[in-house]
């Protein structure tokens, strides 16, 4: 295989005439890529490919911003159907008033004071992941390449981190003038906790895991994309930005 | 083909995703399932029920009524609370008292008549000058559609005062109570027709028309029955006393009365007692009025076409008396609207069979109950086939030519009530029986059961619709004597749970009411009361948003000239403001709001020597006007056991004296 690569670098030269081991005369294409056209072509249409898991990442990401990314369950005798604590990007729901009552009693702020930065930046988050990825998937060169499931990937991590800060922060900053003392504490996030009489359950919902998913379509697409670069006839010429970038595959291939 | 394989393995891993999202949130759940504790049985039931003397019976019947924690009743009772005034809700078959809504008479509980808007709705039952605050409650009658109950609303009678009330079934709270301008007692009622376009009241005693004096020895010119057609507004939730009219009846004792259903729709019925006209005088010599109301071999069953006298009514054919339309005899009479009909001596009871064709009265003092079938009287009616006229004019129906017959019940036979196989049951005062027989066939009784004591009403499941449940008869007993432990000379009265399920009548439960003698009660299969567990917030106790709903965050006092209005907020476990300070002779009002929206969560508010106490059921509004006539610190404080701080959850109300 590799004897039928060209030395040369530049570009193709179309009409140059081979002569193959079988006595015919062929109208050989020249480029870097392993020469053998059907292990050429899926490579070029795989660039839609990336730009289409890109996409599908990037849908998951939107949805998710509508949907739930966490619960809280609250657990005590006198409410025997639980409280309930939702948590979404941009906001909570739920139970969130007789929660907020019940938390006077240990001094803990207001639910609405937590992350009203945080709440406030989602949309713009996700509409710069968004941006982001799809850009990285369609236009990144080599060198970029690695990193463009990054900002994906960090969202995720990013909720996690905040969500742990503002529990620890919640559970810290407790008004010492509060009728009921209980010393600091931090609210599980994950799986079950005890809060004074209230047995807490706490796990992922629905929109954290669309989002993870998002993360894996992603990574799915990074991977899908650096197969395609190392396909790329014109690997020497990429660097930050992708020379192929927005040609069709079929003038990609006629070009070629 | 890698490619091809990548995109494979996206798909599925999101496949997996969405199952673990949705199998989360079920373990969620599941791990709130208790399970349930093992008691264990170290003592046998054998054991059991012969240390505690239980018959198989008894057993049997603990069994069928009882309800073990954390499961419900099957229906409910909505009973009258007599001489409380109040309605009593009970649980079948538990038989467990649910509730008293309070009616006509304060009830502190919930704040019922003391200070809040509840005043308001109480004042608008005063009769004339007197601002009564009790009433002898008889009938309840549950709202119906198409003479099903809907569960929406219950309407009770003030017998003593003759007054109606419409209590809320959303909230289990009275909403209105309406005085019937024209007479002096009410006792047929509250019975609504079949869709609840009316509720109808009927007077008792007679007396004068709009409750003008008039000398006892004009009582046959002067004095008068009523009966009043309330009209029901279901949008608003109210009767409309604008809407409503009533019939003039002639004064005999008018008694119970029952709405025509299905065939016999656009019809009522009123039985009477004392078409004698006797009205004592004792000192003077005469016979009292029981044996003087007692001469006379028949009374007179009242037959009234109300649809005719609603058209007469829309016509202007009416006189106005105290601001109500009221379509009198001589109308009524001639036009076929009200028609007289024989019932055997003193009758009690009168009650139109599921199907609407026929009209049960019981004898009382006659051993019978007469069976009126309503088509035969319609025609008789329209053929004007009458005996003749009473000495005001009504005609009056042949009596063999209306009933369809008559059934020998035994010794005081009142009410009849029904099940889902045919059957009636008929309250025997005299016998302390019930006896169950067939409205089909008018043979004899097929079983008489023994109840303790003397009993009044009698109840099944929905037994007055166009569908009764069978299943249970409540035998409403006026003495119960040897079956409750003894609690001085008034003694509860008893309800007995019968079961009406199998071929004999079976004992399930004795109640005690311990606090009236209850006459008529009414019940509902349970799933058909939607009951709210929480108001709106700002929710007042007419159902409205009120206008002075005070919000979190904007708790204030205004001063305006002698007038201090305070915008107040309760939520665990603080009011807010907890501080009140006006001058002697200020005219105070508070608005006070619950911010809690959590089931169960009521807080009361009380300032001490200020006769002010007020429930806060959650999102509930309350006004409360007085008058700060009394200097003095006065705590102030909720009632309710609210939270672990609900002692603290107190402040002030501090009136300064007036500088002289
Ligand atoms: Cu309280």
């Amino acid at each position: 295989m590799e004897s039928n690569r060209t030395s040369s670098g530049g570009l193709d030269e179309p009409g140059r005439v081979v002569h193959g081991g079988d006595g015919h005369v062929h109208l050989r294409v020249v480029d870097r890529s392993p020469p053998e056209g059907a292990a050429r072509r899926p490579w070029d249409w795989a660039r839609w490919l990336v730009v289409a898991l890109g996409g599908m990442s990037v849908a998951s990401f939107v949805g998710s911003f509508l949907l739930p990314w966490w619960r809280f369950w609250l657990y005590a005798p006198q409410y025997p159907k639980g409280l309930m604590l939702v948590i979404s990007l941009t906001g909570m729901g739920g139970d969130v008033h007789e929660i907020d009552l019940l938390n006077h009693y240990i001094g803990m702020k207001h639910l609405a004071d937590a992350a009203p930065n945080e709440r406030m930046l989602a949309g713009y988050g996700v509409a710069a992941i968004g941006v982001l990825t799809l850009a990285g998937m369609a236009l990144a060169g080599k060198k970029l390449n690695k990193w463009v499931a990054i900002p994906a990937v960090a969202f995720p991590v990013v909720f996690l981190s905040d969500s742990f800060y503002w529990l620890y922060s919640f559970g810290h900053d407790l008004d010492p003038k509060a009728p009921l003392r209980i010393g600091a504490f931090t609210p599980e996030l994950f799986g079950n906790g005890q809060i004074g009489q209230f047995a807490t359950f706490a796990q992922p919902a629905a929109g954290f895991w669309v989002a993870l998913a998002g993360v894996a379509l992603a990574v799915a697409a990074n991977v899908v994309r650096s197969r395609v670069c190392t396909h790329c006839a014109h690997a020497s010429e990429c660097s930050l930005v992708c020379p192929r970038a927005m040609v069709l595959p079929d003038k990609a291939r006629s070009a070629s | 083909m890698r490619a091809h394989t990548i995109v494979t393995a996206t798909l599925l891993a999101t496949g997996i995703t969405a199952a673990i999202v949705v199998g989360c949130e079920n373990k969620a759940v599941q791990q709130q399932q208790q399970a349930s504790g093992n008691l264990g049985a170290s003592t046998s039931v054998a054991d059991l029920m012969k240390s505690r003397g239980l018959s198989e019976a008894d057993v049997e019947a603990a069994l069928k009524t009882y309800v073990p924690t954390g499961k419900m009743d099957e229906y409910y009772i909505f009973a009258s609370g007599g001489q409380s005034g109040n309605v009593d809700v009970i649980g079948v078959p538990s038989m467990r008292m649910l509730k008293v809504i309070g009616v006509f008479t304060p009830e502190s509980w919930q704040g019922w008549g003391f200070g809040g808007d509840s005043d308001k709705i109480l004042e608008g039952g005063n009769q004339g000058a007197h601002k009564i605050r009790w009433a002898d409650m008889h009938h309840p009658n549950l709202s119906e559609t198409k003479g099903e109950y809907d569960g929406q609303y219950l309407f009770v009678n003030d017998k003593a005062n003759a007054r109606v009330a419409v209590v809320d079934l959303a909230d289990f709270a009275t909403k209105q109570i309406v005085p019937n301008p024209l007479a002096a007692s009410d006792h047929g009622g509250a019975f609504v027709t079949p869709d609840t376009d009316y509720v109808i009241e009927t007077s008792q005693y007679p007396s004068p028309l709009g409750r003008e004096y008039a000398p006892i020895t004009e009582y046959k010119e002067k004095y008068r029955g009523v009966a009043i057609f309330w009209k029901f507004d279901r949008q608003k939730g109210r009767i409309d006393p604008s809407k409503s009219w009533a019939l003039e009846l002639p004064p005999y004792t008018q008694d119970l009365a029952d709405a025509g259903k299905l065939d016999s729709d656009g019809w009522a019925f009123i039985n009477s007692f004392n078409t004698e006209m006797a009205v004592g005088g004792t000192l003077d010599g005469k016979p009292p009025v029981e044996s003087g109301a007692s001469q006379n071999d028949m009374d007179y069953l009242h037959v009234i076409n109300w649809k005719k006298a609603e058209a007469l009514v829309n016509a202007g054919k009416t006189k106005t008396i105290a601001g109500m339309r009221v379509l009198t005899m001589d109308v009524a009479g001639p036009e076929g609207v009200l028609t007289l009909v024989g019932e055997p001596k003193s009758p009690h009871g009168c009650d139109v069979t599921p199907d609407g064709k026929q009209v049960i009265v019981g004898g009382k003092l006659d051993t019978h109950t007469t069976i009126y079938d309503i088509a035969k009287m319609k025609a008789l009616i329209e053929q004007k086939k009458f005996d003749g006229k009473d000495a005001y004019g009504l005609p009056i129906l042949p009596f063999k030519e209306s009933i369809a017959g008559q059934v020998e019940i035994g010794l005081g036979p009142l009410h009849t009530v029904f099940d889902d196989k045919g059957n009636a049951y008929t309250s025997v005062f005299i016998e302390s029986v019930v006896a169950k027989w067939s409205y089909k066939d008018y043979k004899k009784p097929v079983e008489k059961l023994k109840v303790h004591y003397n009993i009044g009403h009698i109840l099944s499941a929905e037994g007055d619709t166009v569908s009764p449940d069978g299943k249970y008869v409540v035998a409403m007993n006026k003495m119960s004597m040897d079956r409750f432990l003894p609690v001085g000379p008034l003694y509860p009265q008893n309800f007995q749970l019968i079961d009406v399920d199998g071929e004999k009548m079976r004992y399930l439960a004795d109640m005690p009411l311990p606090n009236a003698e209850p006459h008529y009660s009414q019940m509902i299969k349970a799933d058909k009361i939607k009951a709210v567990k929480a108001y709106k917030p700002g929710t007042n106790a007419l159902g409205e948003i009120d206008p002075a709903k005070v919000e979190g965050g904007k708790e204030r006092i205004v001063r305006n000239g002698n007038k201090v209005e305070v915008f107040m907020t309760a939520i665990r476990s603080h009011f807010t403001p907890d501080r009140i300070e006006v001058e002697e002779g200020d005219e105070v009002t508070i608005h006070i709001s619950s911010l809690e929206t959590a089931e169960d969560q009521t807080h009361g508010f009380t300032i001490d020597m200020y006769n002010v106490n007020v429930s806060l059921e959650p999102g509930k509004h309350e006004n409360i006007s007085f008058k700060a006539d009394m200097p003095g610190s006065y705590p102030m404080y909720c009632t309710e056991f609210c939270s672990a701080l609900h002692l603290e959850m107190m402040g002030y109300f501090l009136v300064k004296p007036k500088k002289k």
